[in-house]
This record gives C-alpha cells, structure tokens and sequence, in this order.
C-alpha cells in the first residue's frame, strides 16, 4: 500500500510537465502522457495483487491532515477496498489503453486541425486521470467532491479542446453547466449529511448512518435523493441526460474515456459507495431503477435515429449507464459494478475504433457518408462485431452478454417485473440499433475512400480491448465480496436459464429485424421515413425527445426573460449603493493622503490626542 | 552577571550579523565589489539561520536582563533572518545597474536586521527601544538609497521625521510607565499591574503613548498615512523590507509586551486597541480600493493585514500565539513574493520603480510564469483557499471567535470583502491585453537569477503552506510556547 499515492501522483506530474513544457516536441508529450498512466496502471496492477493476496481487509490510508479547528478535521485519505480496486483496474488499465491510442489519434487529427497544442490535451487527459483517481480513493466526502469537480473541469476543457468552433465551446459550456445543476445537490447532499452526523468520513457515515436513521426516515431519503441528484447529472441519467450527445464535440479519445468508460459512471459508484444510506431510503432507491429503466429506454430509442456515428455511441452509452441504475434501484449491486467494468471495455472499444473509422474516412462522422467500409478496414470491422455484440449482449461469447443478463436476471428475481420489462425492451432495442450502425457504416456501397491506420499505438489498445469484448473478458470478477452486500437472490433457479434464453432471442431478433431493415437498399425504412408520421418520429427521436427544446422553454428561456427584466433591476440598484459608499469613502480617505508630511505628522498627534483623552476620560 | 558559553552561543545568531556589518564594511574599505558585499552579506545572514540550532540547544535563557532567547524569538529571528536574506537577494539585481555606490546598502541592511533581532529577543523597555531604534534608523537611509529619484528621497525624508515623532512618543511613554513603577523590565510591569499597584491614569497615559508609538511603525490607523508615500517611494526591496522585518519584529515584541505585561486587561485601552484594530481593516482597504499603484496597493493592504493581526492581540489568549506566528509566516512570504515581482519588473534600475498597474497590463502575455507568482500572492492577500493567505485568515477568525470579539470578526469579514475587489483588479490587469506601447518588464533570463528563483520557491511554498499547512502549525506551537517568565 505504501505505493498508493504513486497511482494518482504519476498522473498529477505528468499534467504538471506538460502544462509547464508546452514547447516540447509531440514524441515527449505521448511519452510523458502516456507513460505517466502507464506507471499508475503498473502501481494499481501491484496494489490489486497485494490486496488480492492478503484477507481482503479494506486499508485507509491517511496522508496528512489539511487543517484542524476544533471538530473540524478533513483529512487527506484515502481508502482502498475490492470496489476502489476495481474502479482502480478501470481507470487506470482502459485509461492507458486510451492514452496510447490517443497519442496515435492524436497526432492524425492535428494534421488537419493546426495551431492546437498536442501538450495541452494531454496535460487534460493526465489532470483527468488524476481527479478520478482522486474520486475513487476518496475516503472522505469532500476529498470526493474535489475529485468530482475534477473530473467536470477536465471534460468541460476537453469537450472544448478545439475550441476556436464555437459550437464546441458551446457542448462544452452545456456539459459543464449541466453536471453543475447535479454537482449542486450533491453539495446539499454533503450539507445535510454533515449536519446531522459531524464528520464526511465515508466510513464513518455509512456506519453511524443505520443508527441514526430507520429505514424510510424522511431525512434518510432527502439525503438520498441528493447524491443522486449528483450522480443523475454525472451519469447524464434523466432528468440530466442532455449534455452527453453534445459532448462528443471534444476529440474521440475524450468521448472514449471521459464520455464513456469512467468519469460517465462516477454516478454508479458515489450510489454503490454510500449504499447504505440508499438502503436506509427505499423510495429513492426505487426511484433509482425508474430513473435507469426511463433513461435506457430514452436513449436506445434516440439512439435509433442517429446519424452520427459517435452520437449513436453516445445514446448507447446512456442507456447503458440506465442499465447500472436499473441494477443500483434492485440493490444488485455487484450486477452494476460488474457491468460498468465490462461496458467499459467494449464501449472505449467502440468509441476507439470509431475514432479510428473518423481518421480513416477523413474526419467524416455522418454514417450515411461512409459504407462499404468492411473491406478496406479489417480491424476496424472487427472491432465493431465484436464491441457492438459485448454491447447487444449476443449470448454466451460476449462479455456484454453476462453482466447484462445478470442485471435482468437480478431485477426479475427481486421482484422488479416492470423494470425487468424495460431492461428487455431496451435490450431489443440495444441490438437494433448497434448493428444498424454496424451494417450503415461497414456494408452497402462504399461512399468514400478510407485508409486503413497503422501502428503499434493503434492496433494495440484495439486488440486489448477486443479481447476483453468477448466472454474472456466476463472472467474477470470484481474482488466484491463483501465490500457491498449480497443482492437479493429469487428463489426460482430454474428461471434464470428460461430468462437468459428470453433475452438472448430478443438480442437476436434485434439483429435480424436491423439485417431486415437496414441491410441492403434500405428501403421500406426509407418509405416510413418520407410518411408525414414517420417523419415527424424520425426528428422527435432525432431530437432525442426534443430534451433540449423542452429544457430551452422551461428553464432557459425563463431564465433569460428574468434577466432581461432585471436590466434595470431596482434590487441591484440598492445593493449597488455599498460599491458607491465604498467608492465614496475611498475619494474621502483618499483626501487625507495630501503627501505633506506636516499633514501626517498633524494627523498622527491628533489621533494620538483623541486617544490619550479618551483612555484617561474613560 | 557573568556571561557564559552558553549566553554566547544563545547571542550568537545577533553577533554574527553584527559582525557581517563590520565584514562587508572593511571588505568595502579594501576594494569596493558588488557581488562580493552582497555574497558576504548572504553568507553572514546564513551562518546567523544555522547559528539557530545551536542556540535553540541552549534556549530558554535569559543573557542579561534586557534579552531572553526562548523558542519564541528564535522562531521570529528565523522569520526575520529568512526574509532578510530574501531581500538582500532581491536587492542584488535591483543594485547591479544602480548608477551609485551599492555596498552601503548591505551595512544599513544588516543593522537594520540586527536591530529586529534585537527587538524579537527584548523583555526590556531599553533594549525594546536600542532595538526599535537600530532596526528604524538605517531604514531611514535605505528608504532614501536611491537618493537621485526624487520620490526616494522624499520617503526616506518623510519616515525619518514621522518616525522619530513616534520614537518620541514611544520614550515619553516608557518615562511615565517607569515614573511610576520604578521597573523597566516587562516582568516587573506585569507583576506590578497584576497586583493592581498601577492603576493611576500616569501608567494609563504612558502606556497609550507607547501604543501611538508602536503604532506608526505597524502602520496602524490613524497612524498609517506615511505608509502608502513611503512604500511607494522607496526601492522595492527595501519596501519588501519595511513590510515584512520591521512589522514582523515589532509586532512579535508587541505580543510578548502585553502577553507578560497585560496592560490591556484594564478594560478601556483593550476597546481602544480593538477599535484601532477595526480601523485599519477598514481604512486600509478602502483607500486600496481604487489606487493605480502596485506599491501603494501593497502598502494599504499592509495596513488592512495589520489591522487583522491586531484581533490575536486583542484576544491575547488561547490561540492568540499561534495564531500570530502563523499569520506573520504566511503574511511575510506572500509580501515578500509580490514585492519580489515587483522588483524583478523594476530591475535592472531604470529611474522609479516600475509600480503603476499600467506596467503591469497584459504582463501574462510576455511574462507568464512571472505572471503566475503575482497572480499566487494576489490570492494568497486575498485569503483564498488553498493558499497560505486563507491559512492565516482562518486563525484571525478562530481567535476572534474564540474570544467572542464579533466586531472585529465582522471587520475581518468586511475587509477581505473589500479587499477581494481590488486584489481581483490587479489580477485582471495582468491578463489584460498588452498595452500598445511596451511597458516595464523583467529580464529574459529572470527565472535564472537568485532573485527569480526565490520569487518561484516562495509561490510554491505559499501553494505548499496553503493545502499542507500542518508543519508551519507545528512549528508555531512551538513558539507559541508559554514565555519562560
């Protein structure tokens, strides 16, 4: 353990270098920005056998304390049990995956886009790396929310990173503002939190948290209803889910890692961390599931009618991280951390390799602008079977297929019909429109020329991934046991296999009915679409349902009206005296410095006088 | 009483500077060499800093009756010794195109610094004055050092003046208060006040008279108007001086004067202090609010900080101590930092000091490490977390809370509102967009001077002190040791 700092110091060092070094040339900057993650990864990989070779006992770490006034203690710890280790794994191990290919993206995309520096993103991705380390070690709330903000800061720079665009600036400024909406109540969830139990510990509060409070304490749920709060915003869960799409402005990699495989699901593991607190609520837990269920369904339908391809990705990734809720909101919460750990596998597999596709048909990302491409990119369509079936949950040689039928498996069992339901229907959905992108993007005619990418930087991370795509990947068990408690098992084993062949014809049903509809001419899904309803459909699911229009009349607009209103704002008016009584005490005082030294010397014995009189008048 | 090894070695570190003086002086008297004075300086200082811990070994200890070395004021003679030699290294490349003689400088320096040294030890009002008066004196000379610019003149002619009006007032105090006690020593007013043989309004009378005294030179209001014209008009560094060795050791000597002499427990000069207290913090920054020089900025927000520091001396009690050592430490790096800016900006000499903020616009586009550090002490003034500034602020407002002084919580509070606005000012103008025309600027190679090294260690250690503050809380427990009576 003694190395556990080294894991989030390495990152920290290397966003300082390539910050203060901005001249240096490209090769050193991948070198220093992947190496970094590569000594964190390495640190973690010791850490993971350490603790995998000892009892399983979780270790706090403290290494200083910031301040200390009275009560009031934070430290500066950290703690390490088989969820932060796995989170660890994640972070670490797909995140030095990405960094390598990204130091290959890169340099490609920079051909193209001058005069943005290949430092700055990395010192971005390194300083990212850094606050979700952070998140994960967190031992103490506050740490946490540092990580937290973190992890906002860096997505909202790199949604941004090209940002002589605007409209990236514009994705960025959403992303950022959104997740602050959430970040918000997880500020109130601290504040509630800290007032009745003195202390942010994490420890301390999950176990002085069943004390205080019986189950379905009114003051239990608001608490819980504010981390998740937090964690909506984080995850892009409804009501908050609007930012995601947006943010694919920033470059693939970013989507990759931030948008995809961790900062996404810091939502999934603040709810799993403080499940205690969750267990004590159960109406907001409820509400957990409702919110994966609603959102997993939202995005798989939105993610029907898109046509870019890192956009599809996206809705995909929402719908997925709805999945890890709809566990969460069943208390199957090994199911969930099961299933972020295999989603972040084959979904920074596909967001890569779209990357790759994007480079190779010349920054093209409209699908319906590529086709045809199976041929000339191999690897690329390799990868997409691979990661787009972990993502359908084929059955038996996906990873995907496991963690997810695990999740459905667990909400029938607990009792959960309806969400149960929902997770079926979103993985019929899921199937559709993975291999629509699959078939629009690597059959039919192709539409443009496309060279295939080389290199090691390349093909590596690709072949990794791909890897842990399949069922090999499902071998890896998060260390969870007894970190989170044991989910409710359902009494019928003899369903769980009934069930998961439920599921796996309903995953391929998905895949024959989008062969159907979007293999070859296309074209009764054309015809639907020319249909004055079909069309409407088409941009309402377009629109992701139109969200943003409703949030821009709701809340934006409102917004803005109240401002302008307030151009002449009388309130401001009077809280604008107090600049003016400064300003006009300042020009008085100001007087008083005329520069003459008999003024002083006048001034200090008259100051002396009033005060000698009064000590010996009083 | 005789001296023996050990009194020696606990007067070594003010022996050693002493002797630096008299060094550099025959140095200059065999061949008069820049660098030379000034490595001879730096060299002396240093020995005076190591010269600590043997000292330490032997502390408490009382050499004489006018000098007691305890953990207190070596912990205060390390601060002043630091910053001192943080001074003289700025003082350097500030000299180095000087069109005069330099090696004077590092003499008047060096006892100005034995003075404060002096000062930090004394629990005696004559060595209180002998210290006061070595450490104000060569000031007077410094403030005026280069002399051919008309402002550097006028400072150092102004604080001469006002100063000895204050020494004055200071001595007057000190025959009243001996009038009537027949003692000198702080222990013998203490244990006279605390059996109540001193109620008469003559002690009163004196000791509001060595208030006024002690006041200029803190720069409290009303006492405070030489403080802007002299920090202006003086070299940077010697400004950089003036705010942080001299209000450092008399400050420091203040604390321990009405810590065993508590003459402030009598009820109205205690509402008088805290008056004063409440004052500054709000005269201070007022009148830094709209000011367009850098220097003049520094020394309002001089006057403001002091008023802070003056709530540990109303409290003078529990974490008062600590609290004070903290917020020196804090308050002389952060000082220390932005003068050195300052200076770097300033030098090589070319006529007055680069001080309006017009200089200063746009510097983040030609300067912007440079840039960084300014923008760190601006924070760190301001009080913001995660610099050492916010350190130092949260113990004013401990202390206050602690002792239930809610005026002065609340003047603390309204202060560092007003000061948030200017210190933001001066921040903005430094990321502005260039002026047309090129204003002042640092040399290319700043970073590889002593000078700009130091500049660079004191952000990162103002950085280190604000998220790892736990060794400087440390360190000033130990000082905030009861004083050995």
């Amino acid at each position: 353990m003694t190395l556990l700092p080294l894991v989030f110091i390495c990152p920290l060092v290397g966003a300082l270098l390539l910050a203060f070094l901005r001249g240096m040339p490209q090769r050193l900057a991948a070198l220093i920005g992947v190496g970094s993650i590569a000594l964190s990864a390495l640190s973690v990989a010791v850490i993971a056998v350490t603790y995998l070779g000892g009892d399983h006992t979780p270790v706090t770490v403290t290494l200083w304390q910031w301040i200390s006034v009275g009560d009031f203690t934070p430290r500066f710890s950290l703690y390490v049990d088989g969820l932060t280790i796995t989170m660890l794994g994640v972070i670490t191990g797909v995140g030095f995956l990405i960094h390598l290919f990204a130091s290959w993206y890169m340099t490609e995309d920079l051909k193209d886009a001058t005069g943005y520096l290949y430092t700055r993103f990395f010192a971005y991705m390194n300083l990212f790396v850094f606050s979700m380390l952070l998140l994960v070690l967190a031992d103490n709330l506050m740490l946490l929310y540092l990580g937290w903000e973190g992890v906002g800061l860096c997505s909202y720079l790199l949604i941004g990173y090209y940002y002589r665009d605007l409209d990236n600036a514009r994705a960025a400024f959403k992303a950022f503002i959104v997740t602050r909406v959430g970040d918000v109540f997880l500020a109130i969830g601290m504040f509630i939190l800290y007032a009745r139990f003195q202390t942010l510990d994490i420890q301390t509060l999950l176990a002085l948290a069943p004390e205080a409070w019986s189950k379905g304490d009114m003051m239990a749920e608001l608490a819980a209803l504010m981390l998740l709060g937090g964690a909506v915003g984080k995850s892009a869960q409804l009501p908050l889910q609007t930012w995601l799409a947006d943010a694919m402005a920033g470059p693939t990699p970013v989507s990759a890692l931030i948008h995809a495989a961790t900062m996404v699901t810091a939502g999934v593991y603040l709810i799993a961390r403080t499940h205690v607190i969750f267990e004590l609520a159960p109406m907001t837990l409820g509400l957990v599931g409702i919110v994966g269920a609603l959102t997993l369904l939202i995005a798989g339908l939105s993610a029907l009618a898109q046509t870019d391809i890192k956009r599809v990705l996206a809705y995909s990734t929402m719908s997925q991280i709805g999945y890890m809720f709809l566990a969460l909101g069943v208390q199957a919460w090994d199911a969930a951390i099961f299933h972020l750990m295999i989603h972040a596998f084959f979904k920074a597999l596909l967001f890569l390799t779209s990357g790759s596709v994007i480079i190779a048909c010349h920054h093209e990302q409209n699908m319906f602008r590529m086709g045809g491409l199976r041929k000339p990119l191999k690897l690329a369509y390799a990868c997409f079977l691979v990661g787009g079936s972990a993502l359908a949950a084929l059955p038996l040689v996906t990873a995907g297929f496991y963690s997810k039928d695990e999740i459905l498996w667990l909400s029938f069992a607990s009792g959960h019909e309806v969400l149960w339901a929902f997770g079926l229907m979103g993985a019929f959905l899921t199937s559709v429109y993975t291999f629509r992108m699959i078939f629009i993007v690597f059959h039919g005619e192709e539409k443009t020329r496309a060279h295939a990418p080389h290199g090691l930087a390349h093909h590596l991370p690709l072949v990794v991934l791909l890897v842990l795509s399949t069922f090999i990947g499902a071998f890896i068990h998060p260390p969870l046991a007894g970190v989170l408690p044991a989910s409710p098992e359902g009494d019928a084993e003899g369903l769980q296999l009934v069930l998961e062949v439920v599921s796996s014809i309903v995953a391929i049903l998905g895949l024959g009915i989008a062969a159907a509809l979007f293999l070859g001419r296309r074209r009764l899904v054309s015809a639907l679409v020319k249909t004055d309803i079909g069309r409407t459909g088409w941009h309402f699911l377009h629109n992701a349902f139109a969200f943003d229009q409703l949030y821009n009349m709701l809340f934006v607009k409102p917004f803005l009206a109240i401002a302008w209103l307030h151009r002449v704002d009388w309130i401001n008016a009077l809280v604008n005296i107090w600049p003016w009584l400064a300003k006009q005490a300042h020009r008085g005082l100001s007087a008083s410095q005329t520069g003459r030294i008999r003024w002083y010397a006048g001034s200090i014995t008259a100051g002396a006088t009033i005060m000698l009189a009064l000590l010996v008048l009083g | 009483m005789n001296l023996t090894t050990s009194h020696l070695i606990a007067l070594l570190p003010l022996m050693l500077v002493c002797a630096t003086v008299v060094i550099v002086m025959l140095a200059v008297a065999w061949r008069r060499n820049h660098f030379m004075s000034a490595t001879l300086t730096v060299i002396g200082l240093n020995a005076a800093l190591l010269a600590l811990i043997p000292a330490a070994q032997v502390a408490p200890i009382q050499v004489t009756p006018l000098l007691m070395v305890d953990h207190y004021s070596l912990f205060y003679m390390g601060l002043i010794l630091v910053a001192a030699l943080a001074c003289t290294t700025l003082a350097y490349a500030y000299l180095e195109t000087l069109p005069d003689q330099r090696d004077e400088f590092y003499m008047l320096l060096g006892c100005s610094v034995a003075g404060a040294l002096v000062l930090v030890a004394s629990q005696h009002l004559t060595s209180l004055f002998i210290g006061l008066e070595l450490m104000s004196v060569p000031l007077y000379g410094l403030s005026g050092y280069a002399f051919k610019e008309r402002t550097s003149l006028e400072s150092g002619i102004k604080y001469m003046v006002l100063s000895a009006m204050a020494s004055a007032f200071l001595l007057f105090g000190m025959a009243l208060l001996y009038a009537e006690s027949g003692t000198l020593s702080f222990t013998g007013l203490g244990q006279q006040l605390s059996a109540g043989g001193l109620a008469s309004n003559w002690v009163i009378l004196g000791v509001g008279m060595m208030v006024v005294g002690l006041g200029f030179k803190l720069s409290i209001a009303p006492f405070h108007l030489w403080t802007p014209d002299v920090y202006e008009g003086a070299p940077a560094p010697v400004s950089a001086f003036l705010a942080t060795v001299s209000k450092v050791a008399v400050f420091a000597m203040l604390m321990r004067l009405f810590s065993l002499a508590p003459a402030t427990a009598d009820g109205w000069l205690h509402t008088i202090i805290a008056v004063l207290a409440v004052l500054s913090m709000v005269v201070g920054n007022l009148l830094a609010l709209m000011q367009s020089n850098l220097k003049r900025i520094i020394g309002y927000s001089s006057i403001a900080h002091l008023g802070y520091l003056l709530t540990a001396l109303v409290a003078s009690d529990g974490l008062a101590l600590e609290a004070t050592a903290v917020y020196l430490v804090t308050y002389v790096a952060t000082v220390l930092g932005a003068f050195g800016v300052i200076t770097l900006v300033s030098s090589p000499y070319r006529g007055a000091d680069a001080g309006l903020l017009y200089h200063y616009r746009g510097l983040f586009w030609r300067r912007p490490y440079l840039t960084a550090v300014l923008t760190v002490m601006m924070l760190s003034l301001a009080g913001i977390p995660m610099t050492a500034g916010f350190i130092g602020k949260f113990y004013v407002f401990s202390v206050g809370v602690e002792s239930s002084l809610w005026w002065l919580v609340g003047g603390v509070v309204l202060g560092s509102a007003l000061g948030l606005y200017y210190y933001l000012r001066v921040m903005v103008t430094l990321y502005l967009s260039p002026a047309e025309q090129p204003g002042r600027d640092a040399p290319h190679d700043w970073a590889q001077q002593v000078g700009g090294l130091m500049v660079l260690v004191l952000a990162v250690l103002v950085l280190i002190m604000g998220v790892y503050p736990q060794p400087l809380i440390d360190l000033a427990q130990m000082a905030g040791l009861q004083f050995p009576i």
